[in-house]
């Protein structure tokens, strides 16, 4: 894989690799990450994922774009050889469909299928989070098969639910709060997804989410074990 | 415990530090100061570490009743101040007393404002930051701006060595009667623009519109042809000017979001960053196109003055009598000269 290291003003630095979103190469940029932070540059702020880039941020005080450059090259050429960084695949319960997912029959249309179908396709396949931003707990994750792979709605609704899980195009996703937007909903996890008393998420860049079917009265257990605090998001071993 | 009383809110007052970066891969925005050299100052004066908390205000600021004993220094943007009816001088330290009321009132040039108080604002810290990122109700007081009655803990301090060598100069800000200059580097999608539009951007003037928080700030002037090309989301950094569909662009500051989809046409240099955030909404600008090197150059510059001050202040440090004893001794050495 062939990238190129661009200056983003002069306290930052993207490594990109090529423009397309490929989940081969945003892995490659996520182990790239990984051993950016490893190594501890003491100038080196932090690491910010794209799809296809990595920023790489820094305190223009301390060193010039070039000194980074340098100092970045060696780790990025062993990163590129090494093993993918670990990550984590996480279970998220879905309640598919009715007063959760009032788009799920739109999306049966589009697909020509039946809702059942779209189910099946919608948790036949992990997705990876390419990077999250918008709002916190916000991960941006693809790709669905195509024939779900639904364009937004025209016009954004003025409030999707905390937990959504929608569909716009190729990406798959869910609403961490409450918020305006336009991806088809079609169903909802009974999972907090944000909570401002434990802002960090326990899902993060490069983990992969599988959505797994359940029933209205499993939504309901889940969600009364989360509000009691009692529940733990699965990982899969 | 010391504390704050916030007895009018000012605009916008929030407790801000050096924010949130390493979280923005989480999607948190950065946030923290919007002129960070501003309050790097005024945490210098009062003798705090650089990025402690502190208060930020905009265009209008808060009147406070200190509880306690403790030391303050005001930087940024020129307001009309005073503590207890007696007109305050920004850019250096004082001492203030149990009960003192101070009276930020309007900007008179420059925007924002910074308030710095000796051991810094001990609201607790969200994610290893005291920011307060209002769209997201983190850190600060529960989240939000500032309102009346409001109480911000502090520490309580009675002594500071040095006290009379904690000054500055002021810092530069915009003049409203002659546009701003900013200078910029060129962005990655820069190639991106034709010609004209890239000529537009450095010959023409801007203007800073009503549409500016600590997101970003709107400006308008010649429309931006943008690119048919789409752009993959990719991380946003401070200064960033993007260009939405309409053509005017926006600079991206503080609480932005983490990532974006628009083209960056260029980017603030970081050394006029803090001045570009002191425009009130209608100051003209004119941008200037600088290399990486000069953008560079000037950026460790900046710090000169400051590590003077903290030179200064630590050798006078160990220049014995300390703290009260040397105000007494100058004021008796002072009867002696008369």
């Amino acid at each position: 894989m062939d990238y190129r290291m661009i200056p983003v003003g002069d306290q930052a630095v993207a490594i990109e690799m090529g423009t397309t979103i490929d989940p081969a190469v945003n892995q490659r940029l996520q182990t790239i990450g990984q051993a950016v932070l490893a190594a501890h540059l003491p100038m080196v702020k932090t690491v910010i994922p794209g799809y296809a880039t990595l920023t790489v941020t820094f305190n223009g005080q301390m060193a010039t774009t070039e000194m980074v450059m340098k100092k970045l090259t060696p780790l990025i050429d062993a990163a590129m050889q090494a093993k993918l960084a670990p990550h984590q695949t996480w279970l998220i319960p879905v309640c598919y469909g009715g007063e959760f997912g009032p788009d799920l029959a739109d999306v049966a249309a589009f697909a020509k299928c039946s809702a059942e179908e779209v189910i099946a396709k919608h948790t036949s396949r992990d997705y990876l989070i390419y990077f999250m931003g918008f709002l916190p707990g916000f991960a941006y994750m693809g790709s669905v098969v195509d024939e779900i792979a639904m364009p937004r709605l025209a016009e954004p609704r003025l409030e999707i639910p905390a937990g959504s899980v929608g569909i716009a195009g190729a990406q798959t996703g869910f609403y961490p709060v409450a918020s305006p937007g336009g991806w088809r909903i079609i169903g909802q996890t009974p999972l907090k997804l944000y909570d401002p008393a434990h802002p960090q998420s326990f899902y993060h860049a490069g983990d992969l989410i599988r959505f797994q079917a359940v029933s209205a009265a499993e939504f309901a257990t889940i969600k009364q074990a989360v509000a009691a605090g009692t529940y733990q998001p699965k990982g899969v071993a | 415990m010391a504390y704050l009383q916030i007895l009018k809110p000012g605009i916008q007052t929030t407790v801000q530090d050096a924010g949130r970066p390493q979280h923005q891969r989480d999607g948190f925005p950065e946030s923290g100061s919007i002129d960070q050299g501003a309050a790097r100052v005024a945490n210098l004066l009062v003798g705090n570490a650089e990025q402690a908390a502190v208060l930020e205000f905009s265009l209008l600021g808060p009147t406070i009743e200190f509880s306690a004993p403790t030391f303050i220094a005001l930087t940024g943007a020129e307001f009309a101040t005073d503590l207890n009816g007696e007109s305050l001088a920004a850019n250096r330290c004082w001492q203030v007393q149990a009960g003192d009321v101070l009276t930020i009132g309007n900007a008179t040039k420059g925007r924002v404002g910074y308030l710095a108080v000796a051991g810094g604002i001990q609201t607790q810290p969200v994610l290893g930051s005291r920011s307060t990122t209002m769209r997201l109700h983190l850190g600060g007081l529960n989240g939000q701006a500032l309102a009346a009655g409001d109480l911000l803990p502090v520490k309580r301090q009675v002594v500071l060595p040095s006290y009379f060598h904690r000054h500055l100069p002021a810092e530069r800000l915009p003049e409203q009667a002659t546009p701003a200059e900013i200078r910029l580097l060129k962005g990655p999608q820069w190639d991106w623009f034709d010609e004209a539009t890239q000529t537009a951007l450095v010959d023409s003037e801007y203007e800073i519109s009503n549409q500016a928080d600590r997101m970003g700030y709107r400006l308008t002037g010649p429309k931006l042809t943008v690119p048919e090309r789409s752009l993959l989301s990719t991380a946003t950094v401070r200064g960033a000017l993007q260009v939405p569909a309409n053509g005017q662009p926006i600079v991206l500051l503080a609480d932005r979001q983490t990532t974006g989809g628009y083209p960056i046409i260029a980017v603030v240099a970081t050394v006029d960053l803090g001045y570009f955030a002191q425009c009130q909404p209608g100051q003209k600008v004119r941008f200037k196109l600088i290399g990486l090197p000069t953008a560079q150059t000037l950026l460790a510059d900046v710090r000169q003055p400051l590590d003077e001050l903290e030179q200064t202040v630590i050798t006078g440090k160990y220049k014995p009598p300390y703290g009260i004893s040397r105000v007494a001794s100058q004021r008796i050495a002072r009867l002696f000269e008369d």
